[in-house]
């Protein structure tokens, strides 16, 4: 449940989202559930040219078997933090 | 099950009936929303039809038709999204991306504008224009909870992930999947698994914990005359 506690902190912040099929999504996270589905805001396409059909959305559901990556803020990434409860989950369970 | 897009024959009575779903599975309708176009790809609206949402998929019947119909899983459906924009679209519409089997071909619509093959199986969009455009902030609201009720059934079999941490735990794990005593695991080296080499069933971090021994033998002479009255 680590990526799903971890994004919730996210909420209201821009990330890019890539997908498995090379799509970048930038948008404000809505909000995320279990499964990582991703809910985002004031989409646009970060290749608009390779993408034209997506110009902007205003709200946007992503599949999170989908998702290849989430781009991150820095300022909303704690290295540190995250390498700690990424080794406490692992081990937890 | 089918990924992708597929044609859907199967409604109830004579006319245009509702579709038949697969009940005995949990299968329920969630939403009917008459009067809706549907667009696949690049090709023209097809007009006019009623999209029905059930738990498990979308589908959408031709008025006109009676064997017109298409249905595509949730579990295909990448994305979802309300688009507004007559730049991208000259209706407002829901604007889906489909995950299909083969992921080669994303450029191909799979249909020549010309003639009449489709494939669906290479359809990657498709569109959803109600003639009531109020209607769609409703429409996306409820694929959301249709998109939620189907997480990929992999996820749900990762309760345990086997992932070794330390010899403590490799004891407990492999005691029993192994058959060899737990003195022997430390020392010894299957020559059949090299070093750095996982043939799939021999789990590498073990391996690689076997190199990490405090074995006398890899210890550095000098520490060996200082340290001789410290024990290990």
């Amino acid at each position: 449940m680590l990526f799903f506690s971890y994004f919730k902190d996210l909420v209201g912040r821009e990330v890019t989202v890539e997908l498995k099929n090379d799509l970048a999504i930038r948008g404000t996270l809505h909000s995320v559930d279990q499964y990582l589905n991703i809910k985002l805001e004031n989409t646009r396409v970060v290749d608009q040219e390779k993408y034209p059909h997506l110009l902007s959305v205003r709200n946007c559901f992503i599949r999170g078997s989908v998702v290849r990556y989430v781009q991150l803020p820095p300022e909303g990434v704690d290295i540190e933090l995250l390498h700690d409860a990424t080794r406490r989950e692992a081990r937890d369970g | 099950m089918v990924m992708g897009l597929r044609r859907f024959t199967e409604r109830i009575g004579e006319g245009a009936g509702e579709p038949i779903l697969d009940a005995d599975n949990g299968e329920e309708l969630m939403h009917v929303q008459p009067g809706v176009a549907i667009v696949l790809g690049n090709r023209a609206p097809e007009s006019v039809g009623t999209l029905y949402i059930t738990t498990k998929q979308v589908v959408w019947l031709s008025d006109v038709e009676k064997e017109r119909g298409y249905a595509v899983n949730f579990l295909s459906v990448s994305l979802h999204a309300v688009s507004r924009d007559p730049e991208a679209y000259p209706s407002p519409c829901i604007y889906t991306q489909i995950e299909t089997e083969d992921d080669d071909d994303e450029d191909s619509e799979g249909s020549d504008s010309e003639c009449n093959t489709l494939d669906l199986s290479k359809i990657t969009e498709m569109r959803l224009v109600p003639s009531d455009p109020s209607q769609l902030d409703s429409l996306f609201n409820i694929f959301c909870e249709c998109a939620e009720l189907n997480p990929d059934p992999n996820e749900e079999i990762e309760e345990e992930h086997n992932w070794i941490f330390s010899a403590d735990q490799m004891e407990d794990d492999n005691a029993a999947t192994d058959g060899v005593d737990d003195s022997e695991c430390l020392l010894s080296e299957n020559p059949a698994n090299p070093i750095g080499y996982s043939n799939g069933n021999h789990d590498l971090a073990r391996t690689v914990l076997e190199l990490q021994i405090n074995d006398q033998r890899f210890e550095d002479a000098e520490e060996m005359d200082r340290d001789t009255n410290g024990g290990h």
